[in-house]
C-alpha cells in the first residue's frame, strides 16, 4: 500500500481538473480502449501459486492438501453487495506460500501440509485480514470454500490506483502459452516471430535470416491477430516476408492463444492470437528505467534498448509515464562456410505512454513508431526461372563476399507508427466500461536493384491506414447462491482500412469496414469453469483498379457476415490436474491479397495471382488439454483439430508466367478444405531442486481433403530437450542458471511431391521448386545470473544457439533454395535496471 | 464528476470515429510504372558484304503477352552480319531508348545470346565495358551473327543485371530481358 499519499478529505483541484478534462477528452475527441481495470500484478497467471519458499513437508506425509475461496471486497459506507476481487493475494506466514486470485476472486492453493497456519489476505486498498487455518491430519482442510470479505481502507479509498490490468489472453478459456521473465529475457534480441519459437506448437516462416513471422499450429500471416499493447496490428501481414512490425523490447510478456480466437478480437483469428503486452505502468512515485544491451556474434549484431519511467506524487497523483526507444544494426549473417551477402537490416523504433488514473476513470495515451530496412539476400535473387534453376542446382550461394554492414538493395523500408487512446470508467453498480480508439500508418518500400533506366523508385510502394475502435463492457463476477460465479464481457470491434498503392501492381487501392458484436459469460462453480460466447462480424471490402488504357478507374465490392461461437469447460480433476476442452468456430473473409493479387512479387520470387471468387474461411476447431502441477513434474498434453473449410493458400502453378524477364515460377491463390491436427506436449521434470529436464514435442498432421494429398509450407514436427541447472546463488551472483539443449526437426515427409517437366522447352514444376530438406539437430547452450555493479544490479544472459554450427535448411523458409540457415551465433545479452 | 459518464454516450464513440476518420486517399489510384519495364526488343543484322541488306526482327508487347509476329530473322546461309540490339519501353510516353541506359550501365550488364541448335550460327560480341582488371568484358549491345548452312531454329537472348558482380560469365545476377527470336536460314 503506498504510504506517501496524503490524507486529503474532497477531491484536490488537480484530480477534479485532469477528470474534467478527460471527460472532455473523450467527448470532443471521440476516443477511447479496451481493457480490463482490474488490478493485477504483473507475472501471474490465473490461478497461479506464488511460491514464495519452499516448505518441507513433514515425512512420510503427503502434501496434497489444498484451500480454495473466494476474496471479495466491500465498500464500508456504500453498497452492501460484495464484489469479487481479481488479483488479491493469499499468503501462508508459516510456509510463505502464496496464491493471488483469479478474474472471479477464487484462488487456489495447493501442496498444503497438515497443521496450523495463519493466512493474510491482501489487496490494495482495503483492509488486510488474518485468520487461522487447520489443516487436519485426514488431508481434509477447514473452513473449505472460505469466503473473505475485505473492506476497504478508509484512508485510501479516494485513492486507489488501478495501474495494471490482468491479462486479457488470461480471462479466456482457450489454450495459451507465455513468455516472461527468464525465458522472454533470453530471448532478447530476435525477432518477435523468431523469440516465440521457443513455444511448444510455435514455429516461424522465414525469409531468409532476418525476416521471421510467427506460425501457430501451422497457421500464419492473416489466420493469426498480433496484438501490441491491445491494438491489433494491421501491417500488410498478408505477406509471408512481412515480418510483424513490433518492437519485442516493448514487451514483458508474450501471451499465445492457440486455436480459434476470434470471439475476443475479431474475426480472422482462425489461427491463435498473440499478445504483445508491455510492463505495468509505475505507481511508486520517482523514477525509475532499464538498459538493455544485446551483442551477438553471427551479424555482428549489436541491439540497445532503454526505457525510462515515472509516477508522480502528492499533486499529479495518478500520473505516470514511460519513453522508451530501440536501436538495432546487424551484419551479413554468416552460414557455415560463407556470408549470405546483403542479409544487413537495421531498426529504429520508439514509444512514449502516458497514463492518467482517477478514482474510477482512467486515460492512457501510447503512441509507438517502428521502422525497419531489411536487407534481401542478393542470393535469392532471380529474373527468370532459369536463374531459379540454376540457383536451385547450386549447394552455394555465387557470391560470398566478407563480413560488412552494407545495406544495399534489394531492400525492405518499412515502417509502422501507432496511436492509441483508452479510457475506462470502473462503474459503481458493476463492471468496467472501456472504449479505445486506435490509428496504424504503415508504409512499406520495396527496393530490387536499382534498373536500368536508373530509378530510384521502389518497385513496391503500400501504404496502409487502419483506423480501430473497441467499446467492452467486462461486468464483475457476481456471486450466486449456490456459490457460482457469473463473469463475462460484451463488446464492439470496429475498423476501417484505406491502402494505396503506388509503381508496380501487386494489391489493388481498397477501403475496408469491419465490424463485430460479441458476447462472452463465464460460469464458475465448485471445480468447473464454464464459458461460452457469440460473435456477429461483417466485412466489406472494395478494391479500386485503373483501366490504364482509359484512365478509368473502377471498382469491385465485396460482403460478407458470419456468426461465431465457442463453448469452452475446464475441470479440476484433481488439485495438482486441470483438464479443459474447448470447441470453437471461426471465419476469416479473404483479403484483398487473396483476391486480386496480380504481380510480380520479388522479394518472394514469385509472380502472385489471386482469385476473386474465393469465399470466406470457415474453421471448426477443438482441443483438449491435460495439465499437471506435481512437486516434480509439470506436464501438459494437448492435442487439437482444426478442419478449415475453404482454406485459401497459395498453390505453386504448373505454368510459369512470362514476361520480359523471362519465365517466373507463379503462384496463385487457391481454395481446398484441409484439416489440421497435432499435439503439443511438454514435460519437465525435477530431479533435485536444481536440476530440471524439459522436453517440448510439437506434432502437426496437416492434410488437403478436396485433392486429397499435402499442403506446402506445413511445419515439420519437432522436439526440443533440455537440461537445466539452477540455484538461488553461487558466489556474489544470484538466480544463477545454465541450459543445454537440443532441438531437433524432422523432415516434412508431408509435403507434396515435387515433379518437373520440359514442355515446349519451358520447364514445368509441380508441388514445389525442391523437396523439402533434411531433418537437422541444433545444440544449444544458455547460462544467466544476476551481479551486482557497484550499487546497480545487473541481469547477464549469455547464450549460443547451432553451436555445432550444423548447416542444414528449414521446410519454412522461403530462402532455403538457395542458401543454408545460419551458423553459430553467440550472444550476451545485459540488462540494467535504473533507479534514481 | 463521475455523474458526467453516461454509457451511453461512450456508444457513440466507435461511430464518430469512423466518420471522422474516412479519407479517400485510396479512391484515385495511381498507374502502374514498372522501373524496369522494356517493352520491344529489336535485333538489327547488317551484312558485312552488302550494308544495304539489313535484317530487322521485333518482339513487341513484352511486359505482357509478347507479340512475336514480326520476330522472325530471315537470314542468309554462309553470311556474316554486324548487328545491334535496340531496346525501348512503350509504356511510357515519350517512350524511352532502354539502349541507352543499358550503354550507360554496361558495367553491370550483359548481353547473352544463345543459338538453338548451336550449330544453327555463331555470336560473336564485338563491344567491351570498362570494368577494371580482370576485366574489360563483353557488354552485347554489339555482335557479329556468323551463318554456315541453311536451316531453322531460334536464337534466345538474355539480359543479365549483374550489380557488383559481373565476371564476363552469365552466371551471376538476374535477368533483365529472356526472350526468343524465331530464326530461318536459307
Amino acid at each position: 500500500m503506498p504510504t506517501n499519499y496524503p490524507k486529503r478529505p474532497g477531491i484536490h483541484w488537480f484530480n477534479r481538473w485532469v477528470g474534467m478534462l478527460i471527460g472532455t477528452l473523450l467527448i470532443s475527441f471521440m476516443l477511447a480502449d479496451a481493457v480490463v481495470a482490474q488490478a493485477l500484478q504483473t507475472g501471474l497467471s490465473q490461478t497461479g501459486s506464488l511460491q514464495t519458499g519452499s516448505s518441507q513437508p513433514a515425512p512420510g506425509l503427503a502434501c496434497r492438501d489444498s484451500l480454495t475461496g473466494l476474496i471479495q471486497g466491500k465498500d464500508r459506507k456504500g453498497s452492501a453487495l460484495a464484489t469479487p476481487l481479481p488479483g488479491a493475494t493469499i499468503y501462508l506466514k508459516e510456509t510463505r506460500q502464496g496464491a493471488v486470485t483469479d478474474v472471479n476472486g477464487h484462488f487456489r492453493l495447493t501442496g498444503l501440509c497438515p497443521g496450523q497456519y495463519t493466512a493474510e489476505y491482501r489487496f490494495e486498498g482495503y483492509e488486510t485480514q488474518v485468520r487461522q487455518i487447520q489443516v487436519s491430519d485426514s488431508g481434509l482442510v477447514g473452513p473449505v470454500d472460505t469466503v473473505i470479505t475485505l473492506i476497504t481502507e478508509n484512508i485510501t479509498l479516494q485513492e486507489v490506483v488501478v495501474t495494471e490490468h490482468r491479462s486479457e489472453a488470461q480471462q479466456l478459456l482457450q489454450v495459451e502459452s507465455e513468455l516472461s521473465g527468464q525465458a522472454l529475457a533470453a530471448t532478447r534480441g530476435q525477432s518477435l516471430g523468431e523469440s516465440l519459437k521457443t513455444i511448444t506448437g510455435l514455429y516461424s516462416i522465414q525469409t531468409g535470416p532476418s525476416i521471421s513471422k510467427p506460425v501457430i499450429h501451422g497457421l500464419y500471416s492473416n489466420r493469426i491477430i498480433t496484438l501490441n499493447n491491445g491494438i491489433r496490428q494491421e501491417d500488410q501481414q498478408w505477406g509471408s516476408e512481412h515480418a510483424p512490425l513490433i518492437d519485442p523490447f516493448i514487451a514483458s510478456r508474450v501471451t499465445v492463444i492457440k486455436g480459434a480466437a476470434s470471439i475476443r478480437y475479431g474475426s480472422d483469428a482462425i489461427g491463435g492470437v498473440i499478445l504483445v503486452e508491455p510492463k505495468a505502468m509505475p505507481t511508486q512515485p520517482g523514477v525509475g528505467g532499464e538498459v538493455n544491451l544485446v551483442g551477438a556474434t553471427n551479424g555482428r549484431m549489436g541491439v540497445g534498448s532503454a526505457y525510462l519511467e515515472g509516477a508522480f506524487d502528492k499533486k499529479l497523483t495518478g500520473l505516470s509515464w514511460r519513453l522508451q526507444g530501440t536501436l538495432k544494426r546487424s551484419g551479413y549473417v554468416r552460414a557455415p562456410g560463407y556470408f549470405l551477402e546483403n542479409t544487413s537490416y537495421h531498426e529504429n523504433n520508439f514509444s512514449g505512454d502516458i497514463h492518467y488514473d482517477y478514482r474510477r476513470v482512467g486515460l492512457e495515451v501510447y503512441y509507438s513508431q517502428f521502422d525497419t530496412k531489411i536487407g534481401l539476400f542478393t542470393g535469392a535473387q532471380v529474373g527468370s526461372l532459369a536463374d531459379l534453376y540454376a540457383a536451385l542446382s547450386r549447394p552455394e550461394p555465387l557470391s560470398q563476399p566478407g563480413f560488412s554492414y552494407t545495406l544495399d538493395r534489394p531492400n525492405q523500408q518499412v515502417s509502422h507508427g501507432l496511436l492509441k487512446v483508452r479510457a475506462y470508467w470502473r462503474i459503481p453498480q458493476g463492471g468496467t466500461l472501456t472504449a479505445t480508439f486506435a490509428r496504424q500508418q504503415n508504409e512499406r518500400r520495396e527496393y530490387d536493384y536499382v534498373p536500368f533506366s536508373g530509378s530510384l523508385n521502389p518497385e513496391l510502394y503500400l501504404k496502409l491506414v487502419t483506423h480501430t475502435g473497441d467499446l467492452i463492457w467486462e461486468h464483475t463476477a457476481k456471486p450466486n447462491p449456490s456459490n457460482g460465479v457469473w463473469s463475462g464481457s460484451v463488446g464492439l470491434n470496429g475498423i476501417t482500412q484505406g491502402n494505396v498503392r503506388e509503381f508496380l501492381f501487386l494489391i489493388p487501392n481498397f477501403r475496408n469496414y469491419g465490424l463485430g458484436g460479441f458476447a462472452i459469460q463465464r460460469y464458475a462453480i465448485d471445480r468447473w469453469t464454464l464459458e461460452a460466447g457469440l460473435r456477429y462480424d461483417y466485412r466489406w471490402l472494395r478494391a479500386y483498379f485503373l483501366d490504364e488504357p482509359t484512365n478509368r478507374i473502377y471498382t469491385q465490392t465485396h460482403s460478407w457476415g458470419n456468426v461465431t461461437g465457442s463453448l469452452g469447460a475446464s475441470y479440476q480433476l484433481r488439485p495438482d490436474l486441470t483438464l479443459t476442452a474447448n470447441l470453437s468456430t471461426a471465419w476469416r473473409a479473404p483479403n484483398v491479397a487473396d483476391l486480386y493479387s496480380n504481380g510480380l512479387h520479388q522479394s518472394a520470387v514469385a509472380y502472385e495471382i489471386g482469385n476473386p471468387n474465393l469465399s470466406p474461411e470457415q474453421a471448426y476447431n477443438g482441443n483438449l488439454v491435460l495439465a499437471y502441477s506435481g512437486k516434480r513434474v509439470t506436464a501438459e498434453l494437448g492435442v487439437y483439430h482444426n478442419q478449415i473449410n475453404n482454406y485459401i493458400y497459395l498453390k505453386p502453378d504448373s505454368i510459369p508466367i512470362i514476361r520480359q524477364r523471362g519465365a517466373f515460377p507463379a503462384y496463385s491463390y487457391t481454395q481446398v478444405n484441409a484439416r489440421f491436427r497435432g499435439v503439443d506436449a511438454s514435460v519437465t521434470y525435477k530431479f533435485t531442486d536444481q536440476l530440471s529436464l524439459t522436453s517440448k514435442t510439437s506434432l502437426l498432421y496437416a492434410y488437403d481433403q478436396t485433392n486429397h494429398g499435402y499442403l506446402v509450407s506445413i511445419p515439420p514436427n519437432r522436439t526440443d530437450n533440455s537440461l537445466r541447472y539452477e540455484v538461488a546463488s553461487w558466489g556474489k551472483l544470484s538466480r544463477v542458471y545454465a541450459q543445454v539443449s537440443g532441438l531437433y526437426v524432422a523432415r516434412q515427409n508431408r509435403a507434396p511431391a515435387v515433379t518437373e517437366r520440359q514442355e515446349n522447352g519451358q520447364v514445368i514444376f509441380t508441388g514445389d521448386f525442391a523437396p523439402p530438406p533434411a531433418a537437422y539437430f541444433l545444440l544449444g547452450a544458455e547460462v544467466g545470473f544476476s551481479a551486482a555493479l557497484g550499487r546497480q544490479p545487473i541481469n547477464v544472459v549469455l547464450t549460443g544457439s547451432n553451436l555445432a554450427n550444423a548447416s542444414y535448411r528449414d521446410y519454412l523458409n522461403r530462402f532455403r533454395y538457395f542458401t543454408n540457415e545460419p551458423g553459430r551465433n553467440l550472444s550476451v545479452k545485459l540488462a540494467l535496471p535504473l533507479k534514481f | 464528476m463521475n455523474n458526467s459518464f453516461k454509457p451511453s454516450w461512450l456508444l457513440l464513440v466507435p461511430l464518430t470515429l469512423w466518420l471522422s476518420s474516412c479519407n479517400k486517399e485510396e479512391q484515385s489510384v495511381a498507374p502502374t510504372i514498372d522501373n524496369e519495364s522494356l517493352t520491344t526488343a529489336t535485333l538489327q543484322l547488317t551484312n558485312k558484304a552488302n550494308s544495304a541488306d539489313v535484317v530487322t526482327a521485333t518482339v513487341d508487347n513484352l511486359d505482357k503477352s509478347a507479340d512475336f509476329s514480326k520476330a522472325t530473322l530471315n537470314l542468309k546461309a554462309n553470311t556474316t552480319y554486324s548487328g545491334v540490339i535496340l531496346l525501348s519501353d512503350k509504356s511510357q510516353t515519350p517512350a524511352t531508348d532502354v539502349t541507352a541506359e543499358i550503354k550507360d550501365r554496361q558495367n553491370i550488364h550483359l548481353f547473352v545470346y544463345t543459338p538453338s541448335p548451336t550449330s544453327l550460327l555463331t555470336v560473336t560480341i564485338t563491344d567491351k565495358d570498362t570494368n577494371p582488371s580482370p576485366g574489360p568484358y563483353p557488354i552485347g549491345l554489339t555482335y557479329d551473327v556468323k551463318t554456315t548452312t541453311a536451316g531453322t531454329g531460334s536464337l534466345n537472348v538474355v539480359l543479365r543485371h549483374q550489380p557488383n558482380s559481373k565476371n564476363g560469365t552469365a552466371t551471376p545476377g538476374s535477368s533483365d530481358l529472356d526472350t526468343t527470336f524465331p530464326v530461318v536460314i536459307k
